[in-house]
């Protein structure tokens, strides 16, 4: 019995835990066994390729690192020929491809492009980026456009579709409730918190970018209280993350309503972070004669 | 084929207030370890179990035995000064490429800081074949190792002023034919303004995080493109990188 057997939304995965779009690549896979984890998800891809941001792109803080990577990648015919054969080669988990775009239609255009494509088990819309049409906010802060965006995406596939919303909104519960009402099968929460870091001594902003993305230790208590507040608002599951490193960090997402969780900044501290989390979690679920659906959303 | 292992410290050795050396015994890593090669370290402690990873360029692997050279600068790299002999050190590694070896040249070393020890060990690895010259420098008289020509900016040891100063006339007179570097990023920029159409080699300092070439956090503009530090590098054909964006 695999007490740590989950699903999100059409996809079953044999483990909750799964990699945060971005942090993960194969080269991990020497380190460890790919079977720790439930799936694997793509860097975010873009229609065309992004050069990124300069450096430096990082910085590490108290509790925490702040990345200002500007969704570099090789754009998506680049990705189709070059990237995607070898990971349907290596992989034996479902593959889960994340996407962005600038416009609603360049988000159509490459999921037509996936859409042709085997081997690939869902999506993960990466909805954080600048909307052209709308001055520039994000896509992710606006209901009506999460809404619009989800309906249409979803018409074309019958692949997984899991929304991934930012957390730098007034109420993230809103956009949730639109994504869903507009055919999202599953949401991934939360992309990075704005952060910020400036040298003290010379007033210089410590990355490229002033305002960059914050993730890690720091930010769980924030991503743990969004989870469980767009747990009680929608019914489609949830893919956490936030500064989960530990097996105790996953479960308590579990309780607050996660379905499966996702690693990111852990791999940075430790490269094993997966393995180790999921030997505890199938521990403490085998000492308590529980299985994950037992605990999923029952925080009280 | 990058491995990942928790080891005891073997010994650390103080050079002096700023810096120090510690080494572990890993006879199959080392055998893997080639100049320019580094690792993403941390100390096995419970501080530092949320901290991320640091890269520190292999100071010596020879007889089983891999060095490091470490200066603090921050939480990461106290925690590594304060480790002792037994205690736990995490390496992820060998890490990047290697300087490319020559044989029967004229080789300028240069090297800045904390830039010292791959360059320190490259220089023994090209004697045999090659004539070496390696000049170093530093703010101060800890910042200097043993080396043929040392400057410091505030003239406390070796010759006053910038390690850069006196490369025109040392490419002249010692007839160089090639020029490898590490070093802060004003120091190599001002070294590949000298060095003209000589080869040069540089090896980049950047901030990482998972050190394998996932994250793209420790990205260069090199080519036409960008490359990564610690998967692609650190050492570049200098006369490819795009000083001017960095």
């Amino acid at each position: 019995m695999n007490r740590l057997a989950t699903a999100l939304g059409r996809l079953r995965l044999k483990s909750p835990v799964t990699v945060a779009s971005g942090t993960f690549d194969t080269g991990y896979f020497e380190l460890f066994d790919q079977s720790a984890l439930g799936a694997y998800t793509t860097k975010t891809i873009t229609l065309a390729p992004k050069a990124g941001n300069p450096p430096p792109r990082l910085y590490e803080t108290e509790a925490g690192l702040l990345n200002s990577i500007g969704l570099q990648n090789p754009g998506l015919k680049a990705w189709l020929n070059e990237d995607l054969p070898l990971l349907r080669d290596l992989l034996q988990i479902p593959l889960i491809v994340s996407f962005s775009g600038s416009s609603e239609d360049e988000f159509l255009r490459v999921l037509d492009g996936l859409e042709l494509q085997e081997g690939i088990a869902g999506y993960e819309v990466n909805v954080s980026c600048p909307n052209v049409a709308k001055e520039g906010i994000a896509f992710g802060a606006d209901p009506d456009v999460v809404f619009s965006l989800a309906s249409s995406l979803a018409a074309l596939t019958r692949r997984e579709l899991i929304f991934k919303l930012s957390p730098n909104v007034t109420d993230i519960a809103a956009i949730a409730q639109a994504a869903e009402a507009g055919g999202a099968s599953s949401l991934a929460l939360i992309n990075t918190l704005y952060g910020s870091a400036i040298d003290w001594k010379t007033g210089r902003f410590r990355i490229s970018s002033f305002v960059c993305g914050y993730s890690g230790s720091g930010i769980k208590p924030v991503a743990l209280a969004l989870c469980h507040k767009v747990a009680l608002a929608v019914r489609i599951p949830i893919l956490a993350l936030g500064g989960i490193h530990s097996w105790q960090d996953a479960l308590e997402f579990f309780w607050a309503g996660a379905s499966a969780i996702a690693l990111g900044t852990a791999f940075y501290s430790d490269p094993l972070a997966a393995v180790k989390l999921r030997q505890g979690l199938e521990d403490f679920l085998r000492e308590n004669d529980l299985s994950l659906r037992d605990i999923i959303g029952k925080a009280r | 084929m990058p491995v990942f292992q928790e080891l005891p410290l073997l010994g650390t050795e103080r050079i002096n207030r700023a810096y120090l050396r510690i080494s572990v015994m890993a006879p199959e890593l080392a055998e893997k370890c080639r100049p320019g090669m580094f690792f993403e370290l941390k100390a096995g402690l419970p501080s530092q179990t949320r901290r991320l990873f640091k890269p520190i360029s292999v100071f010596e692997a020879s007889e089983g035995k891999i060095s490091f050279l470490i200066k603090v600068v921050g939480p990461g790299t106290r925690a590594l000064a304060e480790l002792k002999p037994g205690e736990p050190l995490l390496l992820l590694g060998p890490l990047g490429n290697s300087f490319h070896l020559v044989k029967g040249q004229n080789a300028l070393l240069v090297s800045g800081g904390i830039g010292y020890p791959p360059l320190a060990w490259l220089k023994r690895v090209l004697e045999p074949h090659n004539r070496v010259i390696l000049v170093h420098g530093g703010s101060c008289a800890e910042d200097l190792f043993p080396c043929d020509r040392g400057y410091t900016l505030d003239g406390s040891s070796g010759d006053r002023g910038l390690v850069t100063q006196d490369i025109m006339d040392i490419i002249k007179t010692e007839n160089i034919d090639i020029v490898y570097s590490c070093g802060p990023l004003p120091m190599l920029k001002a070294l590949q303004a000298c060095v003209g159409d000589l080869p040069h080699y540089a090896s980049l300092e950047a901030y990482m995080a998972c050190g394998l070439g996932a994250c793209h956090g420790c990205a260069v503009p090199v080519g036409e493109g960008w490359q990564r530090v610690c998967k692609d590098g650190p050492v570049f054909a200098a006369s490819l990188i795009r000083w001017e964006e960095l």
